[in-house]
């Protein structure tokens, strides 16, 4: 059965942390995309919807203003979002997305390098 | 018979867990010029700290979401921004302070210069929090710290006049030499003491690191509601050892030798041997908190991953904030700034910044969508209520108690 | 168009009156299949299962913009005060409550347009636009 809910942006969507589909965290909710029906543009009274959440850069704009530039910035398609509640869960890993290649890429170039970096702290004492 | 253990273990843990460098510091400097007319700021602490950590715990257990998560969520990306610069600079100063205390108490049982200590106790403190898992660590240093219970022997072996510390305490009587700005300034940095918010950090991400259950929630209420009043009990103690020796031969502390003076004339070397050692691992443990509060409060700001029950590797940007928290905590000692000053000041200004952390955590456990029916009950929130004009009162006049007492002088 | 963009924008009436700011944006989530409250508090019950593992979580589908909550007196956070049931603790729900007093929702269709090229960005409404209940 489809039902609706509502929520408001500030007090249920924005600044939420956002979990992959192991429930590992992504990044936190800095602001959401919003488009027009078939991706077009958003228009004022027209039909509008959450195209994407938006990390990272988007979060200095909020804080600081300007603006980043749309190539550049890092996104999640709702249609990944599988579940809304005190986190946004999604139903696909972080590997497969952009958003997240800090994390990434210090893990492979220098925590996971020194040693003990890949150990399991819950294995053994 | 396991339950009885896992109770009286985690209790003594949170005893000895409760006294870091800034309670030592602030109650022996408190206890040398005020005797125990500020005793009854440490019970409001307490009681605060219980209530707030409580909350703080039953909130992430519920919710799955720590303490700087919430805040974000609740204040937004600004106000919370503007929460997290102000409390992870007074985590970085009170990380600073506790390395800075490892120190200066191996200075002391070794005579070699704390400079040099310096660098090796912070890259203990490093290994242990890559290496260590979460309830060892969290174990041996409350347990170590129960050494602490040293100040409470050697007040018995001074023999105190104790009709007078009473006299002292109640009605609260301070020394007529002192200005009434002093006796306000110590009282807002004794509560800050009691109620830093890196506790609040450590405890509520606690509970999401060991996934609390039902049973370990009302575990750990029982830890907090017992530990940390007998932890305070050990606060007044260190207070008590100041008021009777260091009062009476007008000596101001200015130094770590000088806190542990009343120990050493009245247990002895032993005795002065063991609460070093207590001193060395409550600061170690404090230390271990405050880092890894560090890397809590930015990761959950920004929604990184964060934890020690993952692979560090799986964390990457939490563990590298944690090395660059302690690096900077390194920096700033071989300043050769007074390990004791920063402690001061990181008490302070831990008043100033409570209420940002307090407020959230206060309206989210009220929340039924996050909370369900473990919402706070009547009882917690009129003694809530009380604390949020406590604290806010508390934030509102330190700074220009401050100015006006030039920071206690 | 952003989400931010809307936030903390100046609303206009038709006829360039400053009505207030936006404080909040709604939207309708589609939800996909019911969780279940009950059996979700049962299992919290479990002395083994952790707390968290349970929690209040919807399947959704897409998010449709529904209005704009606007505040005649002051931007920034609300802590969902006024728009839920939500009461103590007292102080901070009072406060909250008398300051965002005469909120209200414009519904998206009553928006004419939306100026983001400057700052703070303008919500201009459409003539004979209506103020919704803010409540949730």
């Amino acid at each position: 059965m489809t039902r609706e809910r509502m929520v408001d942006a500030r007090l249920h969507l924005l600044s939420r942390q956002v979990l992959d589909a192991d429930g590992e965290p992504v990044r936190a909710v800095d602001d959401l995309e919003l488009v027009g029906p078939g991706g077009q543009p958003a228009r004022a009274g027209a039909e509008v919807r959450v195209g994407a959440i938006l990390v990272g850069p988007v979060l200095f704009v909020r804080l600081f203003g300007g603006a980043v530039p749309v190539s550049r910035q890092p996104r999640i398609a709702w249609e990944d979002v599988g579940h809304v509640g005190t986190a946004i869960e999604l139903t696909v890993p972080s590997d497969r997305l952009d958003a997240d290649w800090v994390e990434h890429w210090l893990r492979d170039h220098v925590v996971g390098r020194v040693p003990g970096g890949r150990h399991d702290p819950e294995a053994d004492g | 018979m396991k339950k009885v253990l896992g109770v009286a273990l985690g209790v003594l843990t949170a005893i000895g867990g409760f006294v870091d460098i800034g309670d030592l510091v602030t109650n022996a400097v408190v206890g040398s010029r005020f005797g125990l007319s500020l005793v009854w700021v440490v019970a409001l602490g307490v009681v605060g700290i219980c209530l707030f950590a409580s909350m703080a715990g039953r909130v992430a257990a519920v919710s799955g979401r720590a303490t700087f998560e919430i805040i974000r969520e609740r204040l937004g990306p600004k106000a919370a921004g503007a929460n997290l610069v102000a409390s992870f600079a007074i985590n970085l100063l009170t990380l600073t302070a506790e390395i800075g205390g490892i120190a200066l108490a191996l200075h002391l049982v070794s005579s070699v210069e704390p400079r040099l200590w310096i660098p090796v106790a912070a890259l203990a403190v490093w290994l242990v929090l890559w290496r260590v898992k979460f309830q060892v660590m969290e174990n041996v240093a409350g347990l170590m710290g129960l050494l602490l219970v040293g100040f409470g022997v050697a007040l018995f072996l001074l023999g105190p006049d104790w009709g007078e510390l009473m006299r002292q305490a109640v009605p609260p009587s301070p020394p007529s030499t002192e200005h009434a700005a002093a006796y306000w300034y110590y009282a807002v940095a004794l509560f800050g003491a009691a109620m830093t918010p890196y506790e609040v950090f450590f405890f509520s991400s606690g509970a999401v690191e060991e996934r609390w259950t039902a049973k370990d929630l009302t575990m750990n209420r029982a830890n907090v509601l017992i530990g940390f009043p007998l932890g305070g009990l050990l606060s007044v103690a260190i207070a008590a050892c100041a008021a009777v020796v260091l009062l009476p031969a007008g000596i101001e502390v200015s130094s770590l030798s000088q806190i542990v003076l009343p120990v050493a004339q009245a247990g002895g070397v032993l005795l002065l041997a063991l609460v070093i050692v207590g001193i060395v691992a409550a600061t170690f443990g404090a230390a271990l908190e405050t880092a890894l509060s560090s890397g809590y409060s930015l990761a959950q700001y920004l929604g990184w991953s964060w934890g020690k029950f993952r692979r560090p590797a799986r964390a990457a940007r939490f563990h590298v904030t944690m090395v660059v928290a302690i690096l900077l905590g390194v920096g700033i000692l071989m300043t050769s700034v007074d390990p004791i000053a920063v402690t001061e000041m990181s008490v302070v200004f831990s008043a100033v910044a409570l209420p940002l952390t307090y407020v959230p955590i206060l309206v989210v456990a009220n929340d039924p969508q996050y909370m369900g029916r473990h919402v706070n009950g009547r009882v917690v929130n009129a003694l809530g209520t009380v604390y949020l004009v406590i604290v806010v009162v508390a934030a509102v006049a330190a700074i220009p108690l401050m100015i006006a007492t030039g920071a206690g002088s | 168009m952003n989400v931010g963009d809307l936030l903390d924008a100046q609303v206009l009436g038709p006829d360039g009156t400053t009505l207030g700011v936006v404080v909040d944006v709604r939207f309708a989530l589609e939800v996909v299949d019911e969780p279940d409250d009950d059996a979700r508090e049962r299992d919290r019950e479990d002395p083994e299962t952790p707390l968290s593992a349970h929690l209040g979580r919807d399947a959704v589908g897409g998010a449709r913009l529904v209005g704009l909550l606007v505040s005649p007196h002051s931007g920034g956070s609300f802590l969902g005060y006024e728009r839920t049931e939500l009461r103590s603790p007292w102080p901070i729900a009072q406060l909250v409550r008398r300051r965002h007093r005469g909120t209200f929702l414009a519904g998206w269709s009553d928006v004419a347009e939306v100026r983001t090229d400057g700052s703070p960005v303008i919500v201009r409404l459409v003539a004979g636009f209506e103020r919704g209940s803010p409540a949730l």
